[in-house]
């Protein structure tokens, strides 16, 4: 028999409505708790205010009342299934209970990551735990979704957990009956074996992105250009440090605007993204200097060029080798010309890319929608918009809600 | 006058490195700036000449036939990389007595060092050694006289692994310093354990002195293997053990000073005797940790007279002594190749040599984007 708390006395409906009303409290930049937010957010990963805020105004402004109702009816079928059974045409009636308990563990390197979990789990009527971060993002949403509705602040807590061998932290990844857990390879698999066996497990591991432009793109000038800014935005944004940076640009011989045109237009707008979200770094970090060299020394034996930027420390490499991998390095950006969509899966085959996102312009020609597909993405977006992914749609290929629900089917 | 032929510029810079190899290994006199920018100047000169690829990039910096760097602080250098992407010779490669590739992990392809002569590589070896590695003050007797060491090596068997500069380096010192039962115990990633504790007894029981060389990772692996076993010895008197080539492109990385008390504590060889040497497979000298420092937190790395560094800023323009920048390295024993190269270590220049950090030091960690290490880790699983 489960503990009963606060959350699982309100109706589905209810939840997501303090949801939401929360959410859009964060969505005004002027909010005291937010600012607080933000300012520590910035001291403690470095980012630019405007990186800072452009990621708290996509976070927030995506947890609105109609992008939760439309999440959970797509995945649960309806709203009222999680309140009570429901029925289903040619199917026995069901009702989605939420598990009793979720830990999430929040990646230290990134900015609110945590947040969507913990809403669709609160959703779920669980029980939640979060390992926060120093600058309380996860435990300052908490106290104004508690100021909503008291009955999140007794299911819903953030604390400063230590490593993995903490006591607190272990207390919370053994009891949990789901653990989500954002890291690298090393730490995800030491979190799955603090869990208890038979948990539910969710990770989500670091990953890269690519994006492709297609020909048809490029035959109209205004859209060549825009489609150079949309790259350029999802290469800068975060430094190029998250699992959906542009690293690897593929832009396909064929249109009228030729690639070398590209590359002027995407030289241009890398400059001028620059200044929209300027640079937490100084300099290039040594490992893209040494791209840049590397890039500078092919140049001179006629293969290649490279471009670093004037506005801000941010590297262009043009048709570096296709052997070598794409570079996984901050601000730094490989554009490939091809011939198709196929000389872009082979790259990303021989490289075996775990790719969280493709970003493209002109997706909807079949074969580059299938390229996209078969390169193993969790996320095909348009290209400037990989950065801001939508609530409604699945975070790396899982539900936002089915992990933390249990299916009760009932037969009459 | 007529000029001089390829083949014959080659002998008289050959002849003139050996001859600073040779006086500095048997006196240990520095050698001064004029000497060291002579004979810089001259081998650009050559490799300008001679080096195709080399000559296309000195070009696209600026030099020429007519326009030549005026210092050796000038001299262009190529990336570390460019040994990926040309054959960087001053001759004929089909003729190299010796012939090294890069790892080629990160890059998917290998660079290739190509060697004239074995015998530069040799000399500047078998001087550094003994001159750096085995100083007095450390411990070991004056070069020529002094004890043979038992090597037992966690670097790739050269019989195995034939284009590996460590394993070359290993083997030619051990069969100079060697007392002829040297083994090698790393065989891809597993290390011999047994073979390890084997060979370690029976030099206890033979006083004989050791010389383990090994990557920081292997020696780590070693530890740890030897904690499990709860195996520890006290390793004979003159022991020592070189370490080398660090953690690049693995995911576990252990503070150095944790490292060198652990091994310490296992092995029974003092923090003094165990020495780091910095070295890479597109250069034929080696820095190895000072005899002054080596019982400080800060160790600094010294370098025979031929291989000099600048710490350059990030346009490549040389910065103050205690400035971090990256290094560049200029190593005369480069003959055949490329005298300046460009590296991405990180460090700064202190009085007698260097102080070498880890690559990206001063970069918060952030994000959740993929790096080229732990993909290759994810590609490896």
């Amino acid at each position: 028999m489960k503990v009963s708390h606060g959350l699982r006395n309100l109706t589905a409906t209810q939840i997501v409505d303090a949801i939401a009303d929360a959410a859009a409290r964060w969505s005004d930049a002027d909010f005291p708790p937010r600012v607080r937010v933000a300012r520590a957010i910035g001291e403690r990963l470095q980012y630019t205010e405007p990186v800072v805020d452009y990621a708290l105004d996509k976070l927030f402004g995506t947890i609105t009342r109609e992008s939760l109702q439309a999440t959970i009816a797509g995945e649960l079928g309806s709203l009222e299934a999680l309140d009570g059974f429901v029925s289903r045409a040619g199917r026995p009636d069901v009702r989605y209970a939420g598990f009793d308990s979720v830990a999430i563990v929040s990646s230290d390197t990134t900015i609110g990551v945590a947040i969507p979990p913990l809403v669709f789990a609160a959703c779920a009527k669980s029980r939640v735990a979060v390992k926060d971060r120093s600058d309380s993002l996860v435990a300052a949403f908490i106290a104004t979704l508690a100021e909503e509705r008291s009955e999140f602040g007794a299911a819903l807590a953030a604390g400063h957990w230590g490593g993995h061998e903490d006591p607190e932290a272990l207390a919370h990844l053994s009891n949990a009956d789901v653990v989500v857990a954002f890291g690298g390879a090393e730490a995800l698999p030491t979190i799955r074996a603090r869990c208890k066996p038979d948990a539910r497990f969710v990770p989500f591991g670091h990953r890269t992105s690519a994006g492709y432009v297609a020909r048809e793109t490029l035959n109209d000038e205004r859209a060549t250009r825009d489609c150079a800014f949309a790259a350029a935005r999802d290469a800068l944004l975060y430094d190029g440090e998250g699992c959906l940076s542009l690293h690897a640009l593929f832009v396909e011989s064929g249109g009228r605007c030729s690639v070398d045109n590209f590359r002027r237009s995407l030289i241009d707008a890398l400059d001028a993204e620059a200044i929209t979200f300027p640079s937490a770094f100084e300099q290039l970090p040594p490992a893209a200097l040494a791209l840049r060299d590397a890039a500078n020394f092919r140049q001179s034996q006629g293969s290649g060029s490279s471009y670093a930027g004037q506005t801000s420390p941010h590297l262009l490499l043009f048709d570096p080798p296709l052997e070598e991998l794409p570079p996984l390095t901050p601000r730094t950006l490989a554009v490939y010309g091809v011939d198709g969509p196929g000389d872009a899966l082979a790259f990303v085959c021989r490289h075996e890319l775990p790719l969280e996102a493709f970003g493209v312009c002109g997706a909807e020609r079949p074969d580059v929608l299938e390229m996209t597909v078969a390169s193993g993405a969790a996320r095909i977006a348009r290209l400037g918009e990989l950065q801001a992914p939508p609530l409604t749609a699945e975070h790396g290929g899982s539900g936002r809600i089915l992990p933390f629900v249990r299916a009760i089917s009932r037969e009459r | 006058m007529l000029k001089r032929t390829a083949p014959q510029a080659a002998v008289e810079l050959d002849d003139a490195f050996l001859a600073m190899v040779a006086a500095w290994h048997r006196t240990g006199a520095p050698c001064d700036e004029a000497a060291f920018e002579a004979q810089a100047l001259e081998l650009f000169a050559y490799q300008f000449e001679n080096n195709e690829p080399y000559a296309r990039y000195a070009a696209s910096c600026g030099f020429s036939a007519a326009k030549r760097p005026r210092t050796w602080h000038e001299i262009p250098a190529v990336p570390a990389s460019a040994f990926r992407d040309a054959t960087l010779a001053t001759f004929d490669v089909a003729r190299a007595e010796l012939e090294f590739h890069t790892s080629g992990t990160t890059a998917g392809r290998s660079g290739r060092h190509f060697v004239q002569r074995a015998a530069l590589y040799d000399a500047a070896l078998a001087a550094g050694f003994d001159r750096l590695m085995l100083a007095e003050d450390a411990g070991g007797a004056k070069p020529g006289g002094r004890t043979k060491l038992r090597f037992l090596n966690f670097v790739p068997n050269p019989r195995s692994s034939k284009h590996s500069s460590l394993g070359y380096m290993v083997a030619y010192l051990s069969d100079v310093h060697g007392d002829g039962a040297t083994a090698y115990l790393l065989d891809g990633n597993r290390i011999d354990v047994a073979g390890f504790i084997a060979t370690c007894e029976s030099a206890i029981v033979q006083a004989q002195p050791l010389c383990i060389t090994g990557t920081a990772f292997a020696l780590v692996a070693l530890l740890d293997a030897l904690e499990e076993r709860k195996t520890a010895f006290t390793a004979p008197r003159g022991s020592r053990i070189m370490e080398t080539g660090g953690f690049k492109g693995r995911t576990r990385v252990v503070a150095r000073d944790e490292l060198y008390r652990r091994l310490e504590a296992a092995l029974g060889i003092p923090q003094t005797s165990i020495v780091a040497e910095y070295g890479m497979t597109e250069l034929l000298s080696q820095y190895y940790d000072s005899v002054e420092t080596r019982s400080s937190t800060t160790r600094v790395k010294t370098a025979p007279p031929w291989l000099r560094t600048l710490v350059v800023d990030e346009r490549g323009a040389g910065v103050a002594p205690g400035e971090i920048g990256t290094l560049r390295h200029f190593d005369l024993a480069n003959r055949s190749s490329v005298l300046a190269v460009q590296t991405e270590d990180r460090g700064y220049a202190v009085e007698g040599g260097i102080v070498l950090l880890g690559r990206d030091l001063d970069a918060p960690s952030r994000g959740c984007s993929l790096d080229a290490e732990e993909l290759l880790a994810l590609r490896d699983r």
